[in-house]
């Protein structure tokens, strides 16, 4: 995906609220959040370490901002960034023991560092309020020169473009960090960390600063979250909903920064989709889930370069297309080319 | 003093089928390098076998624990042939399979067993025994058939891993796929045992705990997360390390949740793992993963 | 355009699939109205799928059973037409941000005029958009109203008032009970029971000796049940739980020798709880959920209509599913009939109206007061007599009914502090 792809997309993002019917516009904030979500966990894994504690990261900076601003009695605007900052601090803090394991040990270990803290806001009533969460979350508002505050929480519309806005700063923070220096570090890490290390790399600095940059926006993300839904709750962020994350991202694909956007626009529309199934829904997901990765193993992304294979195929009937088994392996793709 | 025994009772009964969960987990792992998510729904569908023939038609106990096990095990076998097998190459391919068994495999319990209640499953011998005459200590007599089935299973199962052909295949190739291929073994055909054999695992593990836990399309999700620890603990691919995990885990979660509260038990639990793996990155009894 | 075509064919794949599903599905389809007739659509919005569903695909089902039974009697009478009506559900899986989604499509889309919901940690969100848009929405959960919620009704569940009913019958026929010992789900529906049984158990002179919480995600009983049992207490109160856990916790009781009292706040499928336990090990337990084929079921101040009748009809049709919130649902669908028809409108605020007019209202177990104000801050909830039900011979026996305002007048300040306690 080059710029002019992501160009591209915002002009589709900024149509899309006047495409949908109005009381749809939740779906589409609820998804731009998710956007900031699976991108920013994407760059964590750029390094080869997939982590199953970032949806609890987005709940530290949810609970963390309705705190700052319930208890404390900050701003919105004040709140918000403190516990995306706080809650990169606590993802450093982590990085400590979760950085001496790797792959499976490292996944796990993500997992129950999330978990121990995702207990804690259900165990410890003061100040997280149980399993019934934090309510009555105070909105974001603006002084406006005629209108006074205006609570742009109030009026889906304005909350999705402000929304949008910071998925954009969002995407270009990590489009730009991943064609500089640090991200084809973060990339020279993945294929050959023992290499790495012996020219000098400190794998650990490089590693952990990937984990709190994505673990600052997953509590950005969690404060647009809070802000609009004025409620958070331990549910929001469990292991459940972590495996959604997951499924955006590597059923997108994990080989741009197009495939985490393209997976959580294409789940959620067939999400929604499938609404009317009811109870039989999450079947039909899970059937659409295998058959994209059995056919498209690389991703939804793969899909226009896939579709070419076959169209070339089909118009000249000479060979057959080419199968995924014979590109080359994860490990052993060539860094991305600047656009 | 009484409620010490009786805890101790508690997590040596418990401890059992952790450790079945555990040991299917780590074979799969081992063999195929799949992150199996949908191993807690092999649970699930071994208990609603057991639900199906022993409560809905009055099959023998034993006999429906055997069926469980023969039927879970066969559906891995499918899982493996259909789904994994095509993303040997793409470990998060697998992942990403495991997760969508997950979902199919809790709408199809879902719909064709019904939501609502727990399913009810009389135990086969019910009621309890005084422990060596302590009054304040009892032992129910069903969990005593499961931890008994458990281990007869888990020496059976080891003795298969150690003593046979077969088992010193699976287990080479479970330290190391690659030694494994290049001795001339055949993936594949491994692959297809292991899963077999860890589904089926799973399968009695939710066989022989139907009577005892709250059977519903759901019960995979506490069951997942506790083998993955355990097996994280003991370390990948060691399987006296995810039986002696399975073991202090749960003792120690039994014990934490005695005393104190079971979120405490689950959060000290957590957290003990991470300590673990902090001094020890590969586990109490593992070599490391090869990268 | 190739890459189009081909995106375009699986696009139709998926969607014939999911074309197939739908008719595959049907059976679990609503209710469609035929013809011309005019149709009332009511929504429900709780989790159908994943670990809370039990305590609402249930209900969504009953509610499809109650739609048809007023659709083949004819339908809903408001003036000179003829209603017939439809079950519109929302798969919200007991997420607040699903929850406002699905409330939004419920309202805006498909028009309906009553939500029913369970109620919970889902509900904030979704309950702040109904205020605004002025829709009438119901809750088993009557901690989910606040001075703001102002169309939200609790008309059949007062959870966990109720409770306070067993335990002051407990204390006053079986004096000798002097400790118990309390566990509880760590959860919405756990918290306030606790707080509501502490201040019940204070006000009967009874010594609360154990009090703690387990995780909704425990799977094994038995440690709870040794460390209440360590206390010695006379009474074993197991608050209000999930039924499963109920079923559970009496089975370990039962195999760790327990033989004192138990209180309960459901016993939903006792029946099998006996076949596990024992006829004399449950004998005398007192929980607060009536069987409706209960005697005092016909007593002349019950609002049900045929209760025996329906019990025995569920049963038949649905063998085994018979507890606490599958009536609860259907009967509130059947008080808004009443109360429609009464207001010769279905439009929500005229409903609305209907239901809370005189402050006074038909509850199943007798009319009831509209009340609340000092515990919520809105009297939104249907408060009255509740049943006190007592395992007799193996099988649920009302004792008595007895009325909450009255034991709320006499003590509820101990209810307000231990409710601030437990936070």
């Amino acid at each position: 995906m080059t710029g002019g792809g992501l160009t591209a997309l915002l002009a589709v993002f900024c149509a899309l609220p006047f495409l949908v019917a109005l009381y749809r516009l939740d779906i589409l904030i609820f998804m731009l959040i998710n956007v900031i979500l699976a991108v920013s966990y994407r760059f964590l894994t750029l390094a080869g370490e997939f982590s199953l504690g970032h949806v609890v990261m987005m709940g530290v900076g949810a609970y963390g901002s309705a705190l700052a601003t319930k208890e404390a009695g900050l701003s919105v605007w004040l709140a918000a960034p403190l516990a995306a900052a706080f809650t990169g601090l606590l993802a450093l803090l982590l990085a400590f023991p979760l950085f001496r394991m790797k792959g499976f040990y490292f996944l796990i270990g993500s997992f129950a560092a999330g978990e121990a803290i995702r207990l804690s806001w259900n165990r410890f009533r003061d100040p997280f309020g149980g399993p019934g969460g934090i309510v009555f979350i105070p909105s974001p508002e603006i002084p406006l020169p005629v209108l006074g505050m205006v609570d742009i929480a109030a009026d889906p519309i304005a909350y999705y473009f402000f929304t949008l806005a910071i998925v954009v700063i969002t995407i270009v923070v990590f489009y730009r960090l991943e064609r500089s220096r640090f991200g084809l570090t973060l990339h020279a890490i993945h294929w050959q960390d023992v290499l790495a290390e012996s020219v000098g790399v400190h794998i650990w600095w490089y590693k952990t600063f990937a984990l709190v940059l994505a673990s600052a926006f997953a509590g950005l993300a969690g404060g647009l979250l809070g802000h609009y839904l004025g409620t958070v709750n331990p549910t929001q962020f469990n292991l459940h909903i972590m495996l959604f994350v997951l499924v955006w991202v590597i059923v997108g694909g994990t080989r741009t920064i197009a495939g985490p956007i393209i997976g959580v626009v294409v789940l959620t529309v067939v999400d929604q989709g499938l609404r009317s199934l009811d109870e039989w829904r999450p079947l039909f997901y899970g059937a659409i889930l295998i058959l994209t990765v059995m056919f498209l193993p690389h991703g939804l992304e793969s899909l226009p370069r896939r579709a070419r294979e076959w169209w070339e195929w089909a118009r000249h009937r000479r060979q057959p297309p080419v199968s995924d088994d014979e590109e080359p392996p994860e490990s052993d793709r060539p860094p991305p080319q600047d656009a | 003093m009484d409620t010490v025994v009786q805890t101790l009772v508690n997590a040596l009964m418990q401890s059992s089928f952790v450790a079945l969960m555990a040991v299917g987990l780590v074979l799969i792992f081992g063999v195929m390098r799949v992150i199996n998510f949908a191993h807690g729904e092999f649970y699930m569908a071994g208990a609603y076998v057991v639900f199906w023939l022993y409560a809905q038609h009055e099959l023998p106990f034993f006999a429906a624990v055997v069926a469980a096990m023969i039927i879970v095990g066969i559906i891995g076998l499918i899982i493996e042939q259909l789904l994994f097998k095509p993303m040997r190459e793409n470990p998060l391919g697998g992942l990403i399979m495991s997760i969508g068994v997950l979902f199919i495999l809790q709408v199809l319990a879902a719909v064709i067993f019904g939501v609502g209640l727990m399913k009810h499953i009389p135990p086969l011998y019910p009621g309890a025994t005084p422990l060596f005459g302590m009054d304040g200590v009892s032992v129910p007599w069903q969990r005593l058939v499961a931890f008994g089935i458990a281990v007869v299973l888990l020496i059976g199962f080891w003795l298969f891993l150690k003593r046979t052909r077969l088992g010193w295949a699976l287990r080479a190739c479970a330290q190391d796929r690659e030694a494994a291929a290049l001795q001339g073994m055949s993936i594949n055909k491994l692959a297809l045992l292991a899963m077999g054999l860890g589904a089926g695992m799973a399968g009695a593990a939710g066989a022989i705990m139907a009577p005892l836990v709250r059977v519903y399309p759901y019960i995979g999700g506490p069951v997942i997360v506790t083998a993955f620890i355990v097996i994280i603990v003991g370390g990948i691919g060691s399987l006296e390390g995810a039986v002696l995990a399975a073991v202090l885990y749960t003792f120690f979660h039994t014990f934490v949740a005695t005393y104190l509260d079971g979120t405490i038990a689950s959060i000290l639990g957590l957290l003990l793992m991470l300590l673990v793996l902090t001094v020890r990155p590969a586990g109490l009894l593992g070599k490391g993963e090869k990268v | 355009m190739g890459k189009k075509g081909l995106t375009r064919r699986q696009f139709t794949g998926t969607a014939a699939a999911a074309a197939g599903a739908v008719a595959a599905s049907s059976f679990g389809a609503p209710y469609v109205a035929q013809g011309a007739e005019k149709v009332v659509k009511l929504g429900f919005l709780g989790p159908l799928t994943g670990e809370v569903a039990g305590w609402a695909l249930p209900g969504r089902n009953a509610c499809l059973i109650w739609a048809d039974q007023v659709n083949a009697g004819g339908g809903i009478k408001i003036g000179d037409d003829n209603y017939m009506v439809e079950i519109v559900s929302y798969d919200n899986e007991y997420l607040a941000d699903k929850s406002l989604i699905g409330a939004k499509k419920l309202v805006l889309e498909d028009d309906v005029k009553l939500v029913l919901m369970l109620g919970g940690t889902d509900a904030p969100a979704a309950v702040q958009f109904f205020t605004k848009q002025k829709m009438l929405s119901t809750t088993l959960l009557p901690s989910d109203l606040t001075p703001d919620t102002l169309y939200h009704l609790a008309p059949a569940e007062v959870h966990p008032l109720y409770n306070v009913t067993g335990v002051e019958w407990l204390a006053e026929n079986r004096p000798e009970l002097k400790t118990a010992a309390i566990c509880a789900q760590d959860d919405e529906l756990g918290w306030p029971s606790v707080a509501t049984y502490l201040a019940a158990f204070e006000a009967a002179g009874i010594d609360v000796v154990y009090n703690k919480y387990f995780d909704i995600a425990t799977t094994d009983f038995a440690p709870v049940v040794t460390a209440m049992l360590a206390e010695n207490p006379d009474i074993v109160c197991l608050d209000t739980a999930y039924p499963d856990f109920v079923n559970l916790l009496c089975e370990q009781l039962f195999l760790q020798d327990y033989k004192g009292q138990i209180i309960s706040c459901t016993l939903d499928f006792y029946g099998r709880i006996i076949e596990k336990t024992s006829t004399e090990f449950l004998e005398g337990l007192i929980f607060q959920f009536p069987d409706f084929d209960d005697p005092a079921m016909n007593e002349p101040h019950i609002n049900f209509e045929n209760p025996n009748e329906f019990f025995v009809n569920y049963n038949e049709r649905f063998p085994d599913a018979w507890s606490a919130v599958t009536w609860e649902y259907p009967a509130i669908a059947e008080m808004w009939r009443l109360a429609a028809e009464k207001a010769g409108s279905v439009e929500p605020m005229a409903v609305f109206a209907s239901l809370k007019e005189g402050g006074r209202g038909p509850h199943v177990f007798g009319d009831a007061d509209w009340w609340g104000e000092e515990l919520w801050g809105i009297d939104n909830a249907l408060v009255g007599n509740w049943p006190v039900v007592q395992i007799q011979n193996g099988k649920a026996t009302i004792v008595e009914y007895r009325n909450i305002i009255d034991w709320w007048n006499k003590h509820g300040e101990l209810l307000k502090k231990h409710t601030a306690e437990q936070g």
